[in-house]
């Protein structure tokens, strides 16, 4: 007896004509989502360590400051005075009224000046902030 | 006669357009940012003038002093411990009164010097959100038999109600 081999009619290529289209896709999705707009960081600082962290969820929401271990302070891309904070906190929060404040303070500077940061934002009211720290193993 | 030229086919080669684009999602595959920011979150409390504050009585039962000076050490009603102990000493405190009342949970007033390191209030406030985390699971774990994170949106509502994290900043001394 003699089997006759069963072949499929169909093509077995992949068909490669629309990985372009699906290529273009990823493309745009990580255009879309990717945020080129770093700050430049004037300040030196390293951050203090602690285990009870949280994630902020909301990229969008926060807005940083900066102190660095020479204790200037800066928000934005510039050095502000201590005096400037609350004005400029303030002005953020009339555009964002539920900023969250991270505070990326070099973990050898006083209390003082960290302190004197928290009640130009309470007086600014910028209430929600966020210690910035990196998780200790 | 006249031949008739033939037209070539005007075509753009596509076949390149792929690894083009390929070349594109690399850059920014690399190039994207997706770190998240973390950290220890609090609320601050709201601005009120000297003249308008009021003093509110606190029942002395509920309230836990922890006291950072510029040494680092802590002082947490009326004992020196060091800045490790601070969970320790809150946390059955927090069990202790999860049945209760939201208005006879523990506050936890943390102070510090203005020369104190901010190392060491960072470290500080660490013990204490670790002791109300390490509360909340060890409730969670006895109602629910999970831990924390583990929970419904529903459950870690109602654990949230048994055990709030209730921190409060001390207000700095005017004198400098």
């Amino acid at each position: 007896m003699h089997f006759q081999k069963r072949r499929a009619g169909t093509k077995q290529e992949i068909p490669t004509s629309s990985m372009p289209d699906i290529v273009f896709m990823l493309l745009l999705f990580f255009m879309v989502t990717t945020t080129l707009r770093e700050v430049d960081v004037l300040v030196q600082f390293k951050l203090p360590e602690a285990q009870a962290i949280e994630k902020i969820e909301n990229k969008r929401l926060i807005s940083y400051l900066w102190v660095g271990k020479d204790k200037r302070i800066q928000i934005n891309d510039s050095i502000v005075k201590l005096e400037e904070v609350e004005p400029i906190m303030y002005g953020k929060r009339q555009v964002l009224p539920n900023v969250i404040v991270s505070l990326r303070v070099d973990q050898g500077v006083d209390m003082g000046l960290v302190m004197d940061i928290q009640q130009a934002l309470r007086k600014a009211y910028c209430l929600r902030v966020n210690y910035s720290a990196t998780l200790k193993i | 006669m006249i031949k008739k030229k033939k037209l070539q086919e005007a075509s753009i080669p596509t076949s390149s357009m792929a690894d083009i684009a390929f070349l594109l999602l690399l850059f920014f595959l690399v190039a994207t940012v997706i770190d998240v920011d973390t950290g220890l979150g609090l609320t601050l409390p709201e601005y009120v003038p000297p003249e308008e504050r009021e003093e509110i009585k606190v029942d002395p039962q509920r309230l836990v002093a922890v006291l950072v000076n510029e040494q680092g050490d802590v002082l947490i009603d009326g004992e020196i411990v060091s800045i490790f102990q601070i969970k320790n000493l809150i946390k059955p405190k927090l069990l202790a009164r999860v049945e209760m009342p939201l208005s006879k949970k523990i506050i936890v007033s943390l102070k510090t010097d203005r020369k104190t390191i901010y190392n060491q209030y960072i470290a500080a406030l660490d013990q204490i959100k670790l002791a109300f985390f390490e509360a909340r699971d060890e409730v969670s774990q006895s109602r629910f038999g999970k831990r924390f994170k583990d929970l419904t949106t529903e459950q870690q509502e109602q654990m949230k109600d048994a055990v709030p994290i209730i921190i409060s900043l001390a207000e700095p001394e005017e004198i400098k």
